[in-house]
């Protein structure tokens, strides 16, 4: 079966899109773990309870695969969106939608480098001498993650593959 | 529902957790990869370019070539990034202990922070174009 070139860089698109959902899910729940701990014995705890909850130790390794699986389907996806996504941006004048892309580039690889620190603290996560810097790097990749994906979701919208 | 302290972990188990020469390489890669990262855009250093619409990667720097396409150099900033990162984290797992134990912990999300603002101005040419 033969697909279509737009067809083939869609699915590619999609699958960066699934994984980048995965790791914004175990970010989020583990961010917000860290940042609202859940210190004492309670009743029944609502959604926010149980959201924060969370064995965030047990993200830690995932939450690298996936970030590095993500980087590599948005950095082989880069190479077309550079010819046929981004010139049509830049003539059609969205100058400040193209600054977003280059800031969310920059963060994500500064994201890149931090992952090895930030698995490390959390494998010694019984350590309270990491605390401080295990709660802060998970919030900067947190929020660098939902960056990434809120401006390459409004990217798509301003021109998507096949459009 | 029980809900005790869940961010604690019971003690690494791995041998790679509990390595010291790997504290020091993961502590030190992610703060000279993000420092070097950030000098390499200021400078306009990528390892190498590449150009997407011939498929051509050169060493180091190389402009846009008339009816080639663009160029991309992000691809190589990033590698800088990686390598070096990963050439000083290596070299510091050289260091005694004693030494490495002084780098402040807090760099390591200090610097991705303080990336913010300087990032915002070297992307000014996209904020204020006409």
């Amino acid at each position: 079966m033969q697909i279509s070139v737009n067809t083939y860089w869609t699915i590619l698109l999609l699958i960066h899109l699934l994984l980048a959902v995965a790791l914004l899910g175990s970010l989020t729940h583990q961010a917000v773990s860290v940042a609202m701990p859940v210190r004492k014995a309670a009743g029944p705890g609502g959604f926010v309870t149980r959201f924060r909850a969370v064995p965030a130790a047990g993200y830690a390794t995932a939450v690298c695969i996936l970030w590095v699986l993500t980087f590599i389907m948005g950095s082989y996806i880069y190479t077309k969106y550079r010819i046929y996504i981004r010139i049509p941006i830049e003539q059609a004048g969205h100058w400040k939608t193209q600054g977003f892309f280059d800031f969310k580039e920059h963060v994500v690889s500064i994201g890149l480098v931090l992952l090895p620190a930030y698995w490390y603290f959390w494998k010694n996560a019984h350590n309270p001498e990491y605390d401080t810097a295990r709660k802060m790097t998970t919030i900067v990749l947190a929020v660098t993650c939902w960056f990434a994906f809120l401006v390459g979701h409004v990217l798509n919208n301003t021109r998507g593959f096949g459009s | 529902m029980s809900t005790a302290t869940t961010t604690r972990a019971t003690p690494a188990t791995s041998s790679l957790a509990s390595s010291t020469k790997f504290r020091t390489f993961a502590i030190t890669f992610a703060v000279v990869g993000s420092l070097t990262y950030l000098v390499c855009l200021f400078f306009n250093w990528p390892l190498f370019t590449f150009h997407p619409a011939t498929n051509r990667i050169i060493l180091g720097w190389e402009a846009a070539r008339s009816g080639e396409g663009p160029n991309m150099t992000w691809y190589g900033w990033t590698a800088m990034a990686l390598l070096v990162g990963s050439v000083v984290g290596f070299l510091a797992t050289l260091l005694p202990e004693s030494m490495t134990r002084k780098i402040p912990l807090s760099l390591v999300w200090l610097v991705p922070i303080l990336a913010v603002p300087y990032l915002a101005w070297d992307l000014r040419q996209w904020w204020f174009h006409p």
